[in-house]
């Protein structure tokens, strides 16, 4: 075995390139591997029955066996729209709501504590009357998931506007800068920082509430699948859709949101 | 435009504003002409509406009364000819150095090679080239007053509106850019306006220095300053005329604490003559506002 070979065997083996800059960022699958590992030993030794619990193998098995189902990824597909009608209804509610709260005062000390007031409800308590209303079905969740993405936007996007210097606004009237092009070109770039926050929450918020309510009134999504495969016993079935739920979620997150944070990180 | 009209007119500029309940006066029946391409600077204690003054020489701001006239006719809000320069930058954070010149054209509609073509040049005229595509964050304060100067005069301004445009950047930047703002309005022959609380810099560049009031501010006097420039601050006529000034502004510190004083005196007095009568409750809600 050559010096160099030795070297780096040596440097592997004491974990040193784990700790290297090129490789910190990536720390996380080790403890992550640890836990898959451990839920495969714990149920491959029946520690917990399978009945409870199937296998980690066999979730993956399964798991890709499921994304193949055009079906089981028209549920995924189903949910992620009324994830995302959700948060677009909210944001165009919020959006002006908000900007207009964090410029004029008066309008804020009018709707602010009564946004606060609904924000402090616990917002699925609302459910069974948007179900009576709209019937168990995707209006009612997504209304639902309009409402309690509603919060977030609104707060963050007014707090963004609250602390635009006023010299900015002087910049655009030195300039005649007219409304709209004020809006877009100062007010928006702006407040984004504050606001792709706010959306992140708000997405975060959604897939719990659409899940919760799919499952609460079988509305046709990847939530009441879940639901269906473990009432009916294929616990994998169910483990396999939360892992493509993560997937998805994280996937989307991470392209969109991750895009959004690293531009306003350039600047901000 | 008559013939004799200076080139920026304020006539009897005065100013309330609302401040929590109460009005302030800020301005009382400012007047004074501003001729072409001289610089102007105005001094005068904090808090004395010096700022307020500039932005409604802007058009920033509506006088409650008396009028800003320009090359003869009335403002109404911002003039396409008056630019401005601002104490902490007014920079986009998210525009580059390049694009926050860019902004007073781009909101002129000039197409976009055009105004990049500008807002090159003048990058270049205070001494950023190389540094279009960076973003404000990664500058120091001096620099993102270069960027601020360069959008300002990039509109190809009349008036150059400063205020306290030198006062957040450290001593010895501040000294290098005035010498460059000075020579600035030496070529171009613009009309410059500063408002600075920092009395050797108003002298180092004014053709005139316009000392204010205390609140409600009047003028209180002008100076005509005569140097030859570039000024020395050691030079005995500089520190003469910084001497002059200094007196006059401490005179007026010192009648508004005066005058705060005796105010106060008359408030105990006051006080003082309720109990007497046998009011003291009167005298405790008095007391309380």
């Amino acid at each position: 075995m050559s010096v160099e070979k030795q070297k780096a065997l040596t440097l592997c083996l004491t974990g040193r390139i784990v700790s290297g800059r090129k490789y910190a960022n990536y720390l996380w699958v080790i403890p992550l591997a640890v836990g898959f590992a451990a839920w495969e030993l714990v149920t491959r030794f029946n520690l917990i029955p399978r009945s409870d619990m199937p296998t980690f193998s066999n979730v993956l098995v399964v798991f890709f066996h499921s994304i193949q189902d055009p079906l089981f990824l028209l549920r995924i597909v189903q949910s992620f729209l009324n994830v995302a009608s959700g948060i677009i209804l909210a944001f165009s509610v919020a959006l002006p709501l908000a900007f207009v709260a964090g410029s004029k005062n008066r309008f804020d000390l009018t709707l602010t504590p009564i946004v606060m007031l609904f924000g402090a409800l616990p917002d699925l308590s609302f459910l069974p009357l948007l179900v009576l209303w709209f019937g168990p079905g995707n209006i009612a969740a997504i209304v639902m998931a309009s409402v309690a993405a509603f919060f977030p936007i609104f707060f963050t996007v007014r707090e963004g506007t609250k602390n635009i210097p006023r010299e900015l606004y002087d910049v655009t009237a030195i300039f005649k800068s007219d409304r709209v092009s004020t809006f877009t070109k100062m007010v928006l770039p702006a407040i984004s920082p504050h606001m792709f926050s706010g959306l992140r929450l708000a997405y975060d918020f959604d897939w719990e509430i659409i899940i919760a309510i799919e499952i609460a009134t079988h509305v046709a999504g990847i939530g009441s699948f879940i639901e269906g495969s473990v009432s009916t016993g294929s616990l994998a079935t169910g483990f396999a859709a939360i892992l493509a739920i993560a997937t998805v979620a994280i996937v989307i997150d991470r392209l969109f949101f991750g895009t959004l944070e690293s531009w306003a990180r350039k600047w901000a | 435009m008559g013939l004799t009209d200076p080139h920026v007119q304020l006539d009897s500029i005065t100013k309330f504003y609302d401040a929590q309940e109460k009005q302030l006066h800020a301005l009382n029946d400012v007047s004074f002409g501003i001729e072409q391409g001289e610089f102007v600077c105005i001094v005068g204690p904090s808090g004395c509406g010096k700022s307020t003054l500039l932005k409604i020489m802007a058009g920033l701001d509506r006088p409650s009364s008396g009028q800003i006239r320009f090359q003869g006719d009335p403002l109404f809000g911002p003039h396409p000819k008056i630019s401005m320069i601002f104490q902490s930058f007014g920079l986009f954070p998210w525009r580059t150095v390049l694009e926050n010149v860019e902004y007073g054209l781009e909101m002129r509609k000039v197409p976009r090679n055009e105004r990049r073509g500008f807002s090159r040049q003048y990058l270049e005229v205070v001494g950023l080239a190389g540094y279009e595509h960076m973003y404000p964050k990664q500058l120091s304060g001096g620099m993102k007053q270069r960027v601020g100067i360069a959008r300002a005069l990039v509109v190809e301004p009349e008036v150059v509106l400063m205020d306290e445009a030198f006062s957040a950047i450290d001593e010895v930047t501040a000294d290098i850019l005035r010498e460059e703002v000075a020579e600035i309005h030496r070529e171009t022959e613009k009309t410059f306006v500063l408002v600075t609380h920092n009395l050797s810099e108003a002298i180092e560049l004014a053709d005139k220095v316009v000392v204010l009031s205390s609140r409600p501010a009047k003028v209180k006097k002008i100076f005509p300053v005569k140097l030859e420039r570039p000024r020395d601050r050691t030079h005995s006529s500089f520190l003469h005329i910084h001497k002059d000034i200094l007196h006059l502004l401490k005179e007026e510190l010192e009648n508004t604490i005066i005058r705060h004083k005796l105010r106060g005196i008359k408030e105990l007095q006051k006080l003082h003559d309720m109990e007497i009568s046998g009011e003291p409750g009167k005298a405790k809600s008095q007391f309380v506002t």
